[in-house]
């Protein structure tokens, strides 16, 4: 059972994060919380916080997330504190299968970056990341791109 | 042949009527489009491309300048270069992406991203400026993509002809030099299809 000191300077030390953030128990509206229905601090809420932390990350995104890999979304993953950018990520994917170069394209994010959240979405398993076993393109597939292109006139 | 310009470019005849629509990811290939500055090469991407094109930026990290261009020590970090892209609808099974990269070896960072899985390459020349195209040639030769080097002929006007532009580039015999318009689909869809040849030869040769 714990009452909220409103002079504890931990609480108001923290105007720096941006508002989205600011959800932990700390902040509970009434001043009493019964410990056994506090919310759990999620991890997330660090892992996934700011753009400008996860740009600061120039690498470490998947080898193997392509510009052209699709994407999709999974449907009913368990609900995740999401920042604004990997909302809009997963906003984008919900109609149909998108890639990565076309995320990053129309969220104005750096293909770098894209691949980056586009990675931890995949290991927090909100999205679908559809990696090819197998990227030497095969006689079958570009004879159908051949008879595509070839139709159209 | 009638044409709907309001419905999407679906080409091919893998759609089966009244089946739903798939929301299996389409198998993605992609096909790239490399050149100088001002050579054609977002002109190209639109010509064939059912959406109007795509801008992404990639960031040209320290650790890439030092690997791809020891020359250039003086490159600054957290330069970006913007790359156009465009989409074409095979079947809903089948996607095809069309990347337009600079061609300067500054670039040549995002090259093995962009080799990686690709079918071939366009390399487009304009025949004021033929040196530009050098870099892409040469790298796309190291990496063994297939390629096919395509004279953008801008209002047909050519400075060198094919075989000049050819013995200029000293490229292997099997590399086709084509000229193209790169304002008109048909056109662009043909430098393709030649890109296209080239990538099944090398497909057949790799399986058998």
């Amino acid at each position: 059972m714990t009452y909220p000191d409103p002079d504890d300077p931990v609480a108001p030390a923290r105007p720096g994060v941006r508002p989205f953030l600011q959800s932990g128990p700390q902040h509970s509206t009434g001043g009493y919380t019964p410990t056994g229905e506090q919310p759990p601090v999620e991890a997330s809420t660090n892992k996934l916080r700011p753009f400008v932390i996860t740009s600061g990350r120039t690498d470490g995104g998947d080898p193997d997330i392509g510009m052209e890999t699709q994407v999709t979304l999974v449907h009913g993953a368990p609900p995740s504190r999401l920042s604004p950018e990997t909302r809009a990520i997963v906003a984008l994917c919900e109609e149909s299968p998108i890639s990565v170069a076309e995320i990053s394209a129309r969220l104005r994010l750096h293909l770098g970056v894209t691949r980056i959240l586009v990675g931890d979405l995949r290991a927090s398993g909100q999205l679908d990341v559809h990696v090819l076993e197998n990227d030497t393109p095969d006689p079958d597939t570009i004879m159908r791109v051949i008879r595509g292109l070839r139709s159209i006139s | 042949m009638d044409f709907d310009p309001s419905a999407n470019r679906v080409v091919g005849t893998a759609r089966i009527p009244g089946a739903p629509a798939p929301k299996k990811a389409p198998v993605p290939v992609k096909i790239i489009v490399a050149g100088g500055f001002g050579v054609g090469k977002t002109t190209t991407v639109g010509a064939i491309s059912e959406i109007s094109p795509l801008t992404t930026e990639a960031e040209m990290t320290s650790e890439s300048v030092g690997i791809d261009n020891p020359g250039q020590a003086t490159m600054k970090t957290g330069t970006t270069v913007a790359m156009d892209f465009g989409v074409l609808t095979i079947d809903q099974t089948l996607k095809l992406y069309i990347f337009g990269t600079p061609g300067q070896t500054r670039f040549a960072f995002m090259w093995d991203d962009l080799v990686k899985g690709a079918l071939g390459a366009l390399v487009v020349v304009d025949t004021n400026r033929i040196d530009d195209c050098y870099p892409a040639v040469d790298y796309f030769e190291r990496a063994g993509l297939p390629f096919v080097v395509g004279i953008n002929t801008f209002n047909g006007q050519m400075s060198y002809s094919v075989e000049e532009v050819r013995w200029a580039l000293a490229v292997r015999e099997d590399v086709p030099v084509i000229s193209f318009d790169a304002r008109f689909r048909a056109s662009v869809r043909d430098a393709l299809l030649v890109v296209l040849d080239q990538a099944l030869d090398k497909a057949i040769r790799m399986k058998s």
